[in-house]
């Protein structure tokens, strides 16, 4: 049997966390916010960049199943999952991670299917072009409907 | 736990010392927003796992935030070795995690890898200061054994998994009838549980 040590070293940020000054939790929470405000712009460039570079990755695969094409994409999509929150827009985070969850699937089962990443690039794009400016409604229909296509390919427990 | 944005408590992170660890320069400056508008003056920032190793030999830090960053999970790999690096005292440093997305092959990664706690992006600022008090709490015991070095996975006190024997001292044997009111919330039986200063 393996030997195992259990022991509680002493936690430094606790002590520095209740140091006297500081800031009130409300006012953090809004200095952090307004940071974030101030990288909207930054943020749906880089979305657009990101788009435009899925689109380009999906539009060179073939018919078969591809590795290293699905782990392309796979890194572009994923990577800037929490950006479109910044920028007032999470159903294009839900709408990437729902990409991210099919491409992840596809990977494990070794195969493709074009019109179901087409269909979620497509969404994106779209979510982006109204910025969320579409009825609540509409943009739930489709983020439903997105999480229907890439649960098909989800392995039962 | 539920914090409050309204809340007028107050808490201090101007001498923290905290390393960043993302890959994505929009990953980075959305984590350097957050942290600066919690008051955090020192960040060393770091786009590598080989800078942030280095940036680990040289300097004590408080907290990490570290991204998984991408599929192979680097920012995992950077936790197992913090945590087996035996740099005192960095290599007990409270870690908050962070990931767009996990991968299947990534998730035993992701649970075994010794961070104190992951949170699925996207983030907002009062749901990292939530983690931030929650994993600076002091108490919380650090396991080092061959398989996993990093704090205790059991912070719940939830028992032994059900059908399971436990294997540690102080694991409860025997059957437990129904509950016969709603369960405490945990923040209750801790303070109730704590030992405290008396002062007459």
């Amino acid at each position: 049997m393996s030997s195992v040590r259990i022991h509680t070293p002493p936690v430094k940020l606790a002590k520095l966390l209740r140091t006297p000054g500081g800031l009130p939790v409300a006012e953090a929470v809004q200095r952090a916010g307004a940071g974030l405000a101030g990288l909207k712009n930054d943020c749906l460039g880089e979305l657009t960049t990101m788009l435009d570079q899925a689109e380009a990755c999906a539009l060179r695969a073939g018919a078969d199943y591809d590795a290293a094409l699905t782990g392309e994409l796979y890194d572009i999509v994923a990577k800037p999952i929490g950006v479109p929150s910044v920028c007032g827009l999470a159903a294009i985070d839900t709408a990437l991670i729902s990409l991210s969850d099919l491409l992840d699937y596809l990977k494990g089962q070794q195969r493709w299917d074009a019109n179901a990443v087409a269909v979620h690039l497509r969404a994106c794009r779209l979510l982006l072009q109204t910025e969320g400016a579409a009825d609540a409604a509409g943009t739930q229909a489709i983020l439903a409907g997105l999480r229907k296509v890439s649960q098909r390919y989800a392995r039962p427990e | 736990m539920g914090l409050s944005p309204e809340s007028r408590a107050r808490f201090n992170l101007e001498r923290a010392s905290v390393l960043v660890l993302d890959e994505s320069p929009m990953g980075m400056s959305i984590l350097v927003q957050i942290l600066t508008g919690f008051g955090v003056k020192t960040l060393h920032r770091c786009e590598k796992v080989e800078e942030a190793k280095e940036t680990i030999a040289k300097v004590e830090v408080d907290l990490i935030v570290c991204d998984s960053m991408g599929a192979g999970g680097e920012g995992y790999d950077f936790v197992s070795w913090l945590r087996t690096s035996k740099i005192e005292p960095n290599c007990y440093a409270p870690v908050l995690l962070t990931s767009g997305h996990t991968p299947s092959h990534a998730v035993q990664k992701a649970r075994d890898c010794g961070a104190h706690f992951i949170m699925a992006k996207p983030l907002t600022p009062i749901a990292v200061l939530e983690r931030i008090i929650w994993i600076a709490r002091e108490g919380r015991r650090f396991v080092e054994c061959d398989t996993y070095v990093g704090p205790d996975r059991r912070f719940k006190n939830d028992g032994v998994p059900a059908g399971m024997t436990g294997r540690r001292r102080d694991d409860l044997q025997g059957d437990i009838g129904e509950a016969q009111s709603p369960n405490m919330d945990q923040e209750v039986i801790d303070s109730l549980m704590k030992t405290r200063r008396v002062e007459l």
